[in-house]
């Protein structure tokens, strides 16, 4: 086969001395690996783009005190005792991390922690100090009314310090960039640098992760930008043109939980408001080519006030969809459609009929968004969306809010969200340009190996030869544009392999959406291929279920149902070469048992009627992008 | 930059607070508490220069001397309150009081640890004591053919399949249809773990070499397989892994600190666990 060699050299930089103002770094020894990068990448690598540690304020003050090194040494597969004191150890080590630190006042909440008392003036501040240090349930209280607090915009003014947080961000950036610097091993452990960006409209949702292509080199040139003053997303963007230009590295950024921005993620608006310039959407689409669509705080596939015909509609919605982040507002069922993702890649396609531009022509991962340093997505090594709702016998049943409004509970939250990528090697470099040419898949925590490549002359009897590189060599793979000028239909090879460690398949569906001449949306699921074909014949145009086999007493469940692996190659019936659409790929698993059922069954407690104890889980490609010639 | 501005600069540093504040801790271990029965309160020049300092430090400007009237107002109020609890005896059994010191001492054992650079004997024997988790990974050469789920049936249909490879058929036209690669050169142990699930890779280990065999149990059904090389690592060398090693030399050298820290202190004192049988 074909391979460009790169040589990568990874100059390690370690322990800042301390020794007055000259910050000295000391070398502790440059080390050249040489990674080989494939001609098309061969293997899915699994990874957590969206980690929380005790340098976050918020997870901090909800108990967790494990730092950017034990979340590295965790992703790796290493055993850390967690925040509780629980030995914590992933079952399969992950391929890469990137801690997403929240960038508004890093460390901050550290910080006012180990402060002397006396230092403290303002009387609210006070009160929280004096919750944080009174044990763990305390500063968990203290934490939903800080974050309440940030909500509503009435963070006392020592929150706010803009210099006093600027600097401490910076030492904590830097000191973080080292640690990353050293746990990155090229070809084998890719660590990234980046932050949250944590913006906000009120309590609604607008955050995304910031992810830098770049080493300690570049990124230590600039320091992390603080949301807090913004509503839009504009100066993010500005921040990011300013550091490619500045150092000539490459970033990224990555929107999450668009289910509880209440109408605000995929606007047919700009982030303001105004009417969509062609301007406005290209900066959208360069700068976020990726979306995370699934993790702890729910999944934002698709809800079926949108999608009435898709069954299979509204994994992890429970709690999700009834207000914002902060529950500081209602939804309402006219915000659905700027939030879901399935919707969003619709109105890009109007968008870009409309405008010429489609801002939201994205990819889609999973991700964890963990506040623990633990980057869990397994449903029986579940440690909680923050490190007060570590593995316990309440942590199922009590309300969890965020904020001081309680309205949703423990079992609401996901175990999942990972991100499959694929690279032509694990490294900085590969990775990132997998995430910007939009070559990556989200699951909701199963490592199911999914391909999927659009062309226009694909055929059945390919699966019986190098498919994969006929996909290459004929096609695009997903978050592709199919060739303009062909005639005739697009085909699709589709592949889904089962987690070697996980449940088998029940069916492998496309989900197409376009765009009509007259401005209208539609979308339609195909089911495309399914196990035991034979004996599961369509009924009044729909696939029977598949089954279940899961024992929620025992937690368990048989893969004596589904299939290992499920292919073919698909073309769309109902193609038009006039209109504007996408493809993408959803795979569900058979049913498995949830993460609340393991608890049942470790911890002997008895849960209540609504509580979801198990659950299909599925992966999510990015789409295949289909565009008339104009 | 003067040694003024220095010393400012060093005297901001969490770590001198926490030496100081450690400093004091260990005093009072040492049995030579300061006189609690003392009376008197002092504020003198370093006392509201460390007030002063601190202010601007969170506040970004000097106080006003209304503020500094009442910073010092506050100072008092603080040391008459805690040295009379400390009389009284109140941070006895305190559990905020006792984790906060908890914690205190902890920091101090580990700073010095935190800064320490370990020297290249030292992860020489650090190499030596567990070579093989240093070592690079056993790497594979082999074919495999995919035969479908694990069941009494298909042990059976494996056992056939085998024969009729035996026989001379191609073992491509036996295989079942699976989007894994039939061929690895020099797959590693981990990367072929990842792709087909650990029992396999222990099943490759037991394969003989240069022959189709099998069947070996993947995550996702039986396989046949033919293992035409079993690559052992290389001893590793400490140039190769030396991020790895002075990663986890740090790692261990904070827990051994902390620990000898805590056996050193337990050493000084007599613990009885009196408890009914």
């Amino acid at each position: 086969m074909m391979k460009t060699r790169m040589l990568i050299a990874a100059v390690l930089l370690a322990g800042t001395a301390l020794a007055g103002c000259d910050k000295v770094e000391k070398a502790l020894g440059s080390k050249a690996a040489e990674v080989t990068e494939a001609a098309y990448p061969e293997r899915v690598y699994w990874g957590d783009t969206h980690l929380h540690t005790a340098n976050s304020v918020d997870a901090f003050v909800f108990g967790n005190r494990l730092g950017p090194e034990e979340a590295l040494r965790f992703a790796r597969g290493e055993e850390v005792t967690s925040s509780t004191g629980v030995k914590a150890k992933l079952a399969r080590p992950l391929d890469f991390l990137v801690i997403t630190d929240h960038a508004e006042g890093m460390g901050s909440t550290k910080a006012l922690y180990d402060a002397p008392r006396i230092l403290i003036r303002d009387p609210q501040v006070l009160k929280w100090y004096d919750m944080m240090h009174q044990g763990p349930e305390q500063s968990v209280k203290a934490m939903n009314e800080i974050l309440e607090a940030r909500a509503k915009g009435t963070l006392p003014e020592q929150f706010r310090n803009p210099k006093a947080n600027a600097e401490r961000t910076h030492n904590v950036w830097n000191t973080n960039l080292d640690t990353v610097e050293r746990y990155n091993e090229p070809g084998k452990f890719t660590a990234f640098m980046g932050f949250e960006y944590t913006l906000m409209q009120g309590g609604n949702n607008l955050h995304r992760n910031v992810i830098f292509r770049d080493g300690k080199d570049r990124v230590g040139q600039i320091d992390p930008l603080d949301p807090t003053n913004e509503l839009t997303p504009d100066k993010l963007w500005d921040y990011m043109d300013a550091y490619q230009a500045k150092t000539g590295g490459k970033v990224l950024a990555i929107p999450h939980n668009s289910n509880v921005s209440n109408g605000l993620m995929f606007m047919m608006t700009d982030g303001g408001g105004k009417p969509m310039t062609a301007a406005w959407a290209k900066r959208r689409a360069d700068h976020e080519p990726v979306v995370e669509v699934t993790q702890i705080k729910g999944d934002s596939e698709a809800h079926p006030f949108l999608s009435p015909n898709d069954e299979f509609a509204g994994f992890g919605k429970a709690g999700w969809d009834i207000g914002n982040l902060m529950l500081t507002e209602d939804k309402k069922p006219n915000m659905f459609a700027a939030e879901y993702v399935r919707e969003a890649l619709k109105r890009g396609l109007l968008l870009e009929q409309n405008l010429g531009v489609n801002p939201y022509k994205f990819g889609m991962i999973g991700s964890t968004d963990s506040h623990t340093s633990l980057s869990t997505g397994d449903e029986n090594n579940f440690f909680g969306k923050h490190s007060g709702v570590e593995p316990g016998p309440k942590r199922a049943m009590i309300p969890q809010g965020l904020g001081a409004k309680s309205a949703r509970f423990g079992w609401q939250y996901l175990a999942g969200g990972y991100a499959g990528v694929w690279a032509k090697a694990n490294t900085r470099a590969a990775i990132w340009d997998a995430l910007a040419r939009r070559e990556v898949y989200g699951t909701t925590g199963p490592r199911m190996t999914v391909r999927f490549f659009g062309g226009w002359d694909f055929k059945g009897d390919d699966l019986n030869g190098d498919w994969v590189k006929a996909g290459y060599g004929r096609g695009v793979p997903m978050g592709g544009n199919l060739a303009t000028g062909k005639t005739g239909k697009p085909s699709f090879i589709v592949s889904a392999l089962k987690d070697p460690d996980g449940a088998n398949l029940d069916r492998v569906q496309v989900v197409k959406g376009w765009v009509d001449k007259a401005g209208k949306l539609h979308e339609k699921i195909f089911d495309v291929v399914w196990s035991d074909m034979d004996k599961r014949k369509v009924t009044g145009g729909k696939v029977p279920a598949v089954g279940d086999t899961v024992d929620v007493a025992r937690a368990t469940y048989t893969n004596s149902i589904g299939a290992a692996t499920l292919a073919t190659v698909w073309s769309d019936p109902e193609f038009d070469p006039a209109v504007r659409a996408f493809y993408y790929v959803r795979v569900l698993e058979i049913p498995t048992p949830r993460w609340p059922a393991f608890d049942a069954l470790r911890y002997h407690i008895k849960l209540g009627p609504d509580v979801e104890v198990k659950a299909q889980e599925r992966a999510y490609t990015s789409p295949i992008w289909y565009t008339p010639a104009s | 930059m003067t040694w003024r501005e220095r010393a400012a600069q060093v005297l901001r540093e969490p770590l001198v607070h926490f030496l100081l504040a450690g400093a004091v801790v260990y005093a009072l271990l040492a049995g030579r508490a300061p006189d609690l029965g003392e009376r008197r309160i002092v504020v003198n020049e370093a006392v509201v220069g460390q007030l002063l300092s601190r202010w601007s430090e969170s506040y970004r400007r000097p106080p006003t001397p209304a503020e500094l009237d009442g910073l010092i107002a506050d100072y008092v109020r603080d040391q008459a309150y805690y040295r009379e609890a400390l009389r009284l005896g109140l941070d006895k059994d305190d559990e905020v009081v006792m984790r906060r010191m908890r914690n205190k001492m902890i920091a101090l054992a580990t700073s010095e640890a935190e800064a320490a650079t370990p020297t290249d004997a030292q992860l020489q024997a650090l190499l030596d004591k567990d070579p093989a988790r240093y070592a690079r990974e056993t790497l594979f050469d082999f074919s495999q053919i995919y035969l479908g789920p694990d069941s009494p049936e298909g042990r059976k249909a494996a056992e056939f399949a085998l024969d009729q490879i035996r026989r001379g058929t191609d073992p491509a036209s036996l295989g079942k249809p699976i989007p894994v690669p039939t061929s690895f050169s020099k797959g590693a142990a981990s990367e072929i773990a990842g792709m087909f699930g650990d029992s396999f890779v222990a099943g490759l280990r037991q394969q003989p070499l240069g022959a189709w065999s099998g069947p070996v149990a993947s995550g996702f059904g039986l396989h046949l397989v033919k293992v035409t090389a079993r690559t052992a690592p290389a001893k590793p060398q400490l140039a190769d892994v030396r991020q790895a090693l002075e990663n986890d030399w740090r790692a261990d050298a904070l827990r051994k600190a902390e620990d000898a820290n805590y056996r050193r202190i337990l050493a000084g004192y007599d613990v009885k666990i009196e408890l009914k049988k």
